[in-house]
């Protein structure tokens, strides 16, 4: 059995698998993107977010 | 439709046949017998393939040997093609395809499993953010809790803070306060509560100062029971802010509050 038969079988042959699977991957997928987009918006707005000019403001 | 030969004789024999008793009439013209033939057109004439098509009004005929179509077409018209709209592994003439199936089904479905992927994200991340904007803004939080330095009241003194919106008492109550209020009958207050149910540190009392009658603020440190009265309808609060006397029908609310450390209380 090859991998792509494997795969359709234990997967997307039941549309309960496939949700689950979908649920599942949800979970990991949040948090990769959310991670990706937020060092995405701090490397566009670096030198401008509180996080960068706490130093100056705070002793 | 019979054409005479020679009509003028022919209307001629017509005026003479006119019969009667006398003259029996006599056939004057004899018509001669006409035959009629076409020799059939050549097969690949223009008039044979002209008559092979239908011409005018194209009726259907019905009946059960009849066919109701008439095709027009012709060898010239190519079948499209569909290469385009293909996946590749059907183009491959030296493969099945039930054996390149599963990769071809698993390719959609994963498309529509990202689909679902994406859209799961999308509607957890729009409840999240719709929830969280029910709950309290930063600044509303940062009002609700209070830290009060312990160490800055006295015993024996009551001092009032201000506490979302409302007054709230801290009462350093001395050993002889303490003791009184401990042996208090619980039977016979109106709304039963031990001391112990209404203080963590038996030094410290956390109550807010609103009356439960109706909402007047007491005064510290009056009224018979030597803890807070209630100047607007005379309700006396014990050193517990138990109600002991006068028309309030409930001890005064003690509010949720901790003590990080000895020396600090935080109510909120």
């Amino acid at each position: 059995m090859g991998f792509n038969e494997t795969v359709y079988n234990l997967i997307f042959k039941r549309t309960s698998t496939m949700a689950l699977a979908c649920v599942a991957s949800a979970f990991f997928f949040e948090r990769t993107f959310d991670l990706v987009t937020e060092n995405l918006f701090e490397k566009i707005n670096e030198g401008k977010l509180w996080k960068h000019i706490k130093d100056k403001y705070q002793q | 439709m019979l054409k005479p030969t020679n009509p003028s004789g022919y209307f001629k024999a017509v005026s003479q046949v006119v019969s009667n008793q006398l003259n029996v009439g006599k056939q004057i013209a004899v018509l001669p017998k006409q035959t009629k033939s076409f020799a059939p057109p050549p097969n690949n004439s223009f008039i044979a393939l002209s008559r092979a098509l239908p011409n005018g009004n194209v009726t259907i005929s019905v009946g059960p040997a009849v066919t109701s179509q008439v095709r027009w077409a012709h060898t010239d018209i190519q079948v499209p093609s569909w290469d385009n709209y293909r996946r590749d592994s059907t183009k491959k003439t030296d493969v099945k395809n039930a054996e390149t199936e599963e990769s071809r089904k698993n390719f959609t479905y994963l498309m529509a499993g990202a689909l679902g992927v994406g859209s799961a994200y999308a509607a957890k991340s729009v409840v999240t953010h719709f929830v969280s904007s029910m709950s309290a803004s930063a600044d509303v939080l940062a009002l609700a809790k209070i830290e009060v330095k312990l160490s800055d009241i006295p015993a024996g003194k009551s001092v009032t803070f201000k506490w979302r919106g409302k007054p709230l008492f801290i009462r350093h109550r001395t050993a002889d306060e303490i003791s009184a209020e401990q042996s208090v009958a619980v039977a016979s207050l109106r709304d039963p509560q031990h001391d112990n149910e209404r203080v963590q540190k038996p030094e410290w009392l956390v109550v807010l100062g609103v009356c439960t009658h109706l909402g007047c603020v007491p005064i510290a440190n009056a009224g018979d029971f030597g803890g807070y009265y209630c100047p607007c309808h005379g309700s006396h609060y014990d050193a517990s802010g138990r109600i002991r006397k006068g028309p309030a029908p409930l001890n005064l609310e003690v509010p949720h509050y901790e003590f990080p450390s000895d020396e600090l209380l935080v109510v909120g």
